[in-house]
């Protein structure tokens, strides 16, 4: 038993390693998922500037949540997609350790490089407002972000392994991107929306996490009715509701890629 | 003989017309295509509609937003599936083949606008149609000729960027990171959200350069009713930077060719 956890903390290890190499010697995908995030934060600068200075704050949480999204949701996603593009999938699914850990490796790096992502758009939007933000909670505000970015990576582990069933993946990342900047409200409360869509932007962690950090960091926005703990509940109770999924979809579509030995025919 | 063997503009026009969109452009399948033009627009104006209900900036009304992203949204199929053309050409290995043979560069290059040219000339009708009916943008009937001209002329003008970027991008490693800065800077510098007038005035002189800058405008008035006059300045100016871009595209091209036959190392990835 200790020796197979040992193997797969290996596992573990080797894949974030892996990760972290391919970064470094290609860091020039950071790039494309942070450029869209710095222009949507400037222009929505640009929308509020001359109105309410709180606003301000509204552009530069979006515009990290959507860094973030890019870095990790991506990554997450394309964490199974690279494997298929290399043709690795089959080898590595076949290995003894499960593909969940080698999956987690990469996960784990996207994750921290996304943070880092998130906090150049913060810096780049903040340097555009050129005063002090009127940030009310920094300590915990920076908390919590770190808490918005794991709970964007259980979505992508989700999405990761149900990407192992389709060749859609791209498309669905693509087509997919502001209908996620929409349904999680992350330029604007989710209030604003119509509300038969509330439920659904409330299937997603972000939603929550975004809404809490609001609260947090915006003096006198109103949230969604349940307050800032009830928030926190929410996120921190749709993280887990993911990660168990995640974990349920992953071991299932090993079973079933091992059995029906079809993965090829994609 | 020599004359025998080199294929007719026509075919070679046409050739790439038909097989770019399956192999060298970028995000050309069907459900790409097909999400492009219906889903891309609608989710894009949905949420800068909503920054601008936020925001209730009297210079960026919704009505204004939802136009200038409307037209925006054709950067996905002209510039950014257009400008991947090199690098998949050298990441398949056919940049070299194409280097050496006879066809007819104008041909070929012009070939490949032709399916993103109509699939922008999709994307924006569809996002101006969603516009005025999901938006209540007002429109007049009366405005469809000119509407029409400044569509098609903004079409042309965003492929022919998108050709000139695949031109820089033979110089490059990947045209990856171009592509995503041109997909969004017109977002900021085009005059989609806010008038041009809000930037510093270096920043409006770069957006000055940029097609979907003049397209944005053109759409703009014509929707607007705009008299004629100031329609054909408009188009003018949209029209100059296709001009500028197709022919600054196929002078880049010439240039990074000579000197990949010369050196033997561009077209490699």
């Amino acid at each position: 038993m200790a020796a197979r956890s040992y193997s797969r903390l290996r596992s573990l290890g080797a894949s974030l390693r892996l990760a972290v190499l391919s970064f470094l010697a290609d860091p020039q995908w950071l790039i494309p998922s942070m450029i869209a995030p710095v222009i949507f934060g400037l222009v929505s600068y640009m929308l509020f500037q001359g109105t309410s200075p709180t606003l301000v704050l509204y552009a530069i949480l979006g515009a990290g949540m959507m860094s973030m999204w890019g870095q990790t949701l991506y990554g997450s996603g394309w964490a199974t997609g690279q494997d298929r593009n290399l043709g690795t999938l089959e080898p590595t699914l076949s290995a003894p350790t499960p593909y969940l850990y080698v999956v987690l490796g990469r996960v784990i790096w996207n994750t921290v490089s996304g943070l880092l992502g998130g906090a150049i758009v913060f810096a780049v939007v903040g340097i555009a407002y050129g005063r002090p933000l009127p940030l009310a909670n920094p300590l915990e505000f920076v908390l919590l972000f770190i808490f918005v970015i794991l709970s964007l990576a259980a979505v992508g582990i989700v999405f990761s392994a149900a990407y192992v069933y389709t060749r859609y993946a791209g498309f669905i990342q693509n087509i997919g991107e502001f209908a996620f900047y929409v349904g999680t409200g992350c330029m604007f409360p989710i209030v604003l929306l119509p509300f038969w869509s509330n439920p659904v932007s409330l299937l997603f962690p972000p939603t929550w996490a975004l809404d809490a950090l609001r609260i947090l960091a915006i003096p006198g926005y109103h949230g969604l009715a349940w307050g800032f703990w009830g928030d926190l509940i929410g996120a921190v109770a749709t993280t887990v509701a993911y990660l168990a999924i995640a974990g349920t979809v992953f071991s299932r579509v090993e079973k079933h890629v091992l059995e029906v030995g079809n993965l090829s025919d994609w | 003989m020599t004359t025998a063997l080199r294929p007719s503009f026509w075919r070679t026009f046409w050739v790439n017309a038909v097989f770019a969109p399956r192999m060298s452009l970028g995000f050309m399948r069907l459900d790409f295509v097909l999400g492009t033009i219906f889903i891309i627009p609608l989710t894009q104006m949905v949420f800068f509609a909503f920054v601008a209900q936020l925001a209730q900036n009297p210079l960026s009304s919704v009505g204004f937003v939802v136009v200038g992203n409307a037209v925006a949204t054709v950067t996905y199929s002209s510039v950014f599936s257009v400008c991947q053309t090199t690098d998949n050409e050298k990441q398949m290995g056919t940049m070299e083949h194409l280097l050496v043979s006879p066809a007819n560069r104008l041909a070929l290059y012009f070939g490949r606008g032709v399916v993103p040219i109509l699939v922008s000339l999709a994307t924006v009708s569809v996002a101006l149609g969603y516009a005025v009916v999901l938006f209540h943008v007002p429109f007049a009937l009366s405005s469809i000729p000119g509407l029409a001209v400044s569509i098609v002329l903004t079409a042309f003008a965003m492929v022919g960027f998108g050709l000139l970027l695949g031109g820089v991008a033979l110089y490059l490693r990947t045209s990856i990171v171009l592509g995503n800065i041109f997909l969004f800077i017109g977002l900021l510098l085009s005059g989609t959200n806010f008038p041009l007038s809000e930037l510093p005035p270096a920043l409006q002189a770069i957006g000055d350069v940029l097609p979907l800058t003049w397209g944005i405008a053109a759409i703009r008035g014509a929707m607007g009713g705009e008299p004629l006059g100031s329609l054909l300045v408009l188009w003018g100016l949209v029209a100059l930077c296709a001009a500028m871009s197709f022919g600054l595209a196929i002078g880049l091209w010439a240039t990074f060719e000579r000197r990949a036959l010369a050196t033997g190392s561009i077209a490699r990835f």
